[in-house]
């Protein structure tokens, strides 16, 4: 049966901050649909407007074209809308089985969960993505106890368990590794077929283009356009989305020169930790390095173990110099850095100022008492010479847009002055605008003579922007990719091990 | 990953295991100081004095598991037992002995559904609430009897004090009930909700969880207990006093986390804080027959709590060393 | 949006004042006599000065985040109480030894409570409430019933009594404005303070800034302690006596105290001047209900309820549906 669900002149604000003005959407069944927007431009609002999450301020929402208003997340899912959060809805001390049927458990005749049942339906469940989990996944699993991306999957499996007829797929890629990716299509092209509708939420153009049949795009809370995919393309998409046009490049090959005579900068030896079996490789001063490959390799790994965060063994030496690393503050000693790229969670104190925000990895060059003044000036510059878009070094940081959000993480660091910096999947989750300002920053840093390990969860970004690719799988280096051979072919061949043996 | 039978698992899956060595530990020692402790006498003496702290750890753990902390559940307490002294008396007829433990049930249930309405529904912080309530409970009680008094009939206190059917206490039955009746409702649709609220409140509320209404049920269900405690509390000394449940607050949070429940939510059952208030009150039992000095008893008491408290954290510390 | 535009310490401050004029009105209280009435401003600020020096380790262990709270508070000011009074005798030249071994029992309680709550994973709710029995079951060795002791006459002098003839205002009030100034550029002024905000809103963001949570949870729960035992030091000044149970009257109210002021019961955020409001306000409360000579019952009913008003009004929690 044909459904459909309209959105009209959604208007929702959070305290003062305005998340959509006027949301379009309109879904109907067979049919996969891109919200599209930079951070900020209020998509996940517009999908939590849509669940029932969120309070309305404004606006109008139609199913089959008659006025409906969901006044809870139930309301909505009584009327078969299931959402996969980006913010995971998973319970973490529960299990995956207990997770997945979380109020739609099967009951037995005593109005006791029916533990049999549940087991049942949940395999067939995690079959529908066999052959693409790291570990060995059980419905009895903890699901704490997993790797993020299975958390990911436990996610969209909740959703789709109680058949929904539209699925809100709110970055659910983000976290996937290119095989999980993979399947996930092939799942949606099977539901476009079952009657199902399909709000898919990304900054992965590519994925967009593969699998959306239309597209609406947000900016800054309104909905700029919306139409038939096969009517547009990649770069009238992001003109729609930043207003001004400015393209961005993936290229620095002007910048990309042989260092090969500079120092050694860092120099890792059999670097071991519980995902790294053996590591070792050097990176000279003013390198760009990547490292590549598919999610959950052992990349997260490296870079926390060169900042001290999580113990290792092996050596770890910096200018020549072997240094045991306890804590990220003998790396910070070092003139180390490192920009995590789940802001919320390891980058950022929400509630705190912008200011304190800042200076936190700083506050003790401040002396006694700390001389805010001066603090309240370097933050200024921090910030200015980011661009960075704020009310006031007193606003906290939760009054930020993603974007925004991530600047101050990287002025924090930058304000520093490292000479080395690590960076986990810095542009995950951000916008075109940030990503191209972001870039140029990179390509400047370099230039300034600062050495980078760039990890990142994107192929283009690591061919277009590094001298050399370092590529991991199962814990260890497979690959080095550089000059002609960093192509995205050959990282993403590297990256799937090659030959694809011990694949499971 | 392969699965090993580890501490964490058995800590996680089984949070009941590491209060039954204590229970049993605590068992051994008081059976060495104590060898007729499993008389039927003695063992019903001890039983009907548990009583009360499992029941009220029973509703702390409950609490517990759904995210929240009740600090009020002494002062509930202290009501209970102030309103059978005075409306009963110790001349009272068996038939208004009853009809008042069931308005007790019924006020127990108030109090508790009082924090719930403001925990649940104005959404402030459970333990500066219940703490707010606690003051208001412990005066009500104060107000009703002023000076300790009054008390309930001899005959419905004996009932209490020597009922041993099939020659186990009563408290026994109780606690078998409790048990059972635990062991049905984890496995209803209510307690994976109970769980899931404790453990990760927004989720839930995402998953469609009706999160507001679990929380106001934790704390009713909470008062309820109290409400039950302090009817067997009032039966065992069998008269009034105002300040008789003070002290118990902190001995049934105690109870629950020696009990292997989480503070923070989500983890546990019931059958562990069962065991850890009784493995608090036999602490107590094996302090007086080890005849301490009086002077030490406090100080021994505590820190053998301390201990059981720290014994978990100290094996995981040693595990993670050798790791 | 913001409702509520006072922030938490300027209200409570307003209402600690309001309360105060109203008081006028009541049976037992000063009247329209201003003199009457500033004494009695005066004697109750004196008596907030205890409950608010309390309220400083517990304002620093709440902020720290992570379900931080310190119960042992009330058991360390009895001991350190005791400690001082025993240790003094009477003598002046005494003083300085007995603010020392307060300071230090104190901080060492702290880095016990501090060391189960970061090494051993205990929440410090339980861990704080055991490290509580244990201090008070020593306090009863160390009591053994009765102790003899006596405080030096100093102390009096510098807490109880007022500063100079002319000037009416007692010693303590004039400590804890200086107390208060420090706390503020303790939490303001200073990396520690910074750190401490830091590690209250997010931990794991602390740690990869540099900053060092298990030393600072060790640090937060030892100066809780510390202040504690100064909180004893200064109580046993202004009672003269010492009993068993000195400390633990002080304790909730010093909990609540800090949720009066303002702070986040869930870390992160706040301020010691809210707490000093609170301690002003709190004490004001128990000390118009004596005058109005209220049984006890009625005061404790009256305490709880005005703790709930004032948290209703600004304790509230974010609501699950935006």
């Amino acid at each position: 049966m044909a459904k459909s669900l309209s959105a009209r002149n959604i208007v929702k604000h959070y305290g003062g901050v305005v998340a959509l003005s006027d949301g379009n959407l309109d879904v109907h069944t067979g049919e996969v649909v891109a919200l599209i927007g930079a951070n900020g431009s209020g998509k996940s609002t517009m999908s939590k407007v849509i669940n029932g999450v969120v309070v309305l301020d404004a606006g109008q929402l139609l199913l089959d074209d008659k006025p409906v208003n969901f006044s809870s997340p139930q309301a909505a899912k009584n009327m078969g809308i299931a959402t996969v959060f980006q913010e995971l809805s998973l319970i973490p001390q529960m299990t995956v089985a207990e997770n997945i049927w979380l109020t739609r458990e099967p009951m037995t005749g005593f109005g006791t969960v029916n533990r049999s049942a549940i087991k049942e339906k949940t395999e067939q469940l995690l079959s529908l993505f066999r052959g693409t989990y790291k570990t060995e996944l059980r419905p009895d699993d903890t699901v704490g106890s997993l790797p993020p991306d299975e958390k990911q999957l436990i996610e969209i499996l909740k959703a789709i368990s109680f058949n929904p007829w539209m699925v809100i797929l709110d970055e659910a890629t983000a976290s996937l590794d290119s095989r999980q990716v993979e399947r996930l299509f092939e799942l949606i092209g099977d539901w476009k077929g079952t009657d199902k509708a399909i709000v898919f939420i990304s900054h992965r153009m590519e994925e967009i283009f593969r699998i959306a049949d239309k597209y609406s795009v947000l900016r800054n809370g309104k909905t700029v356009g919306a139409g038939d995919m096969k009517d547009i393309n990649d770069k009238e998409l992001v003109k729609l989305m930043i207003e001004k046009e400015s393209v961005f490049s993936f290229s620095r090959a002007d910048s990309k020169n042989d260092k090969k005579d500079k120092p050694i900068c860092l120099e890792v030896k059999d670097l071991q930790t519980d995902s790294l079996h053996g590591v070792s490789f050097s990176v000279h001063e003013g390198e760009l390095v990547g490292i590549g490959g598919l999610r959950g390799q052992g990349q997260r790994d490296l870079l926390l173990s060169l900042f001290g965060d999580i113990p290792y063994s092996g050596v770890i030496s910096i200018f020549g110099n072997a240094i045991k690393l306890r804590h990220p503050r003998d790396a910070m000693k070092r003139g180390l850095a490192l920009i995590p790229g789940d802001r919320a969670r390891e980058g950022l104190l929400y509630i705190r100022s912008i200011l304190e925000n800042l200076i936190l990895p700083s506050w003790a060059q401040y002396g006694f008492p700390l001389r805010i003044g001066k603090a309240k000036k370097d933050a200024e510059q921090a910030g200015a010479s980011l661009n960075l878009k704020m009310a006031g070094l007193a606003e906290p940081v939760s009054s930020l847009s993603g974007g925004n959000a991530q600047k101050v993480v990287l002025g924090k660091w930058l304000m520093r002055r490292p000479r080395l910096l690590l960076l986990d999947d810095p542009t995950k989750g951000v916008d075109v605008g940030t990503k191209a300002e972001f870039y140029t920053l990179l390509t400047r840093l370099c230039s300034e003579g600062k050495t980078i390990l760039f990890y990142s969860s994107t192929d283009e970004e690591l061919v277009g922007m590094c001298d050399r690719v370092l590529v991991l799988y199962d814990g260890i280096i497979r690959t080095e990719l550089s000059g002609a051979s960093l192509t995205k072919e050959n990282l993403i061949a590297a990256s799937l091990g090659a030959s694809n043996e011990g694949a499971v | 990953m392969k699965r090993h039978l580890t501490w964490e698992f058995l800590m996680v899956r089984y949070p009941a295991f590491f209060p039954l060595i204590l229970l049993v530990l605590a068992l051994a020692i008081n059976l060495f100081l104590q060898p007729n402790m499993f008389d039927r006498e003695t063992l019903n003496s001890n039983m009907r004095v548990f009583l009360p702290l499992i029941l009220l750890a029973v509703g702390q753990a409950i609490v517990l598991l759904g995210g929240g902390i009740d600090i009020s559940v002494g002062g509930v307490v202290s009501i209970i037992n102030t309103i059978l002294a005075t409306r009963v008396g110790l001349d009272g007829s068996p038939e208004k002995m009853w009809q008042f433990v069931m308005i007790s049930l019924l006020v127990g249930a108030l109090a508790g559904a009082i924090n719930g309405f403001f925990i649940a529904y104005l959404r402030l912080q459970p333990i500066i609430t219940t703490y707010a309530t606690s003051f208001l409970y412990a005066g009500l009680a104060l107000f009703i009897l002023p000076n300790p008094g009054g008390g309930i009939p001899a005959e419905i206190a004996n009932l209490y004090r020597t009922s041993t059917p099939l020659g186990l206490p009563l408290a026994f039955y109780v606690t078998a009930i409790l048990l059972l009746v635990w062991s049905y409702v984890s496995s209803t649709r209510y307690g994976k909700y109970l769980f899931a609220v404790g453990g990760k409140a927004t989720a839930a509320y995402e998953t469609a969880v009706p999160v507001t209404r679990v929380q106001f049920s934790i704390y009713i269900i909470s008062g309820f207990m109290a409400a039950l405690a302090g009817i067997a509390l009032t039966m065992l000394s069998g008269s009034g006093n105002a300040e008789i449940g003070g002290q118990m607050t902190l001995n049934s949070i105690t109870a629950v986390v020696i009990g292997g429940n989480a503070f923070s939510g989500g983890i546990g059952g019931v059958a562990g804080p069962v065991m850890g208030a009784m493995t608090l009150s036999l602490i107590q039992n094996i302090i007086s027959f080890a005849h301490i000095n009086t002077w030490w008893e406090t100080l021994a008491k505590a820190m053998i709590i301390v201990l059981a408290l720290a014994v978990p954290g100290i094996i995981n510390l040693i595990r993670r060393r050798r790791a | 949006m913001k409702r509520f535009s006072i922030p938490p310490p300027v209200a409570a401050l307003i209402l600690a004042i309001v309360l105060f004029l109203l008081s006028g009105f009541l049976p037992n209280s000063y009247g329209s006599d201003v003199k009457v009435a500033l004494s009695q401003a005066t004697n109750i600020l004196r008596l907030s000065v205890f409950l608010g020096v309390i309220a400083a380790g517990q304002t620093l262990v709440i902020i720290s985040g992570f379900e931080g709270i310190d119960l042992s508070a009330g058991s360390i000011v009895t001991l350190t109480a005791i400690l001082t009074y025993v240790m003094v005798k009477g003598e002046n030249n005494m003083v300085l030894l007995a603010i020392f071994v307060s300071l230090v029992v104190g901080a060492f309680i702290g880095l016990l409570n501090g060391a189960g709550i970061t090494f051993l994973k205990i929440s410090p709710f339980v861990m704080t409430l055991g490290m509580s029995g244990v201090v008070t079951g020593a306090i009863i060795i160390l009591n053994h019933g009765n102790v003899s002791g006596k405080v030096a006459p100093i102390m009096t002098r510098l807490i109880a009594r007022p500063i100079s003839p002319r000037i009416p205002i007692p010693g303590a009030i004039v400590i804890w404005l200086i107390f208060g100034v420090l706390m503020w550029l303790l939490l303001e002024r200073t990396t520690f303070g910074k750190n401490l905000f830091a590690i209250g809103v997010n931990r794991v963001t602390a740690k990869l800034s540099g900053v060092n949570v298990t030393g600072m949870n060790l640090a937060t729960y030892s100066l809780a302690g510390l202040l504690a035992g100064f909180g004893g030091f200064l109580l046993v000044g202004n009672t003269g006596v010492v009993l068993i149970q000195l400390g633990q009257p002080f304790l909730f109210p010093s909990i609540a105290a800090v949720a009066v002021g303002g702070t986040l019961l869930s870390g992160g955020k706040g301020s010691y001047w809210g707490s000093m409001a609170g301690a002003i306000v709190l004490t004001l409360i128990t000390s118009l209900l004596t005058t109005m000579q209220m049984p006890d019952s009625v005061r404790r009913m009256v305490l709880g309820g005005t703790l709930l008003i004032l948290i209703s009004i600004y304790g509230r929690q974010q609501a699950l549906r935006q």
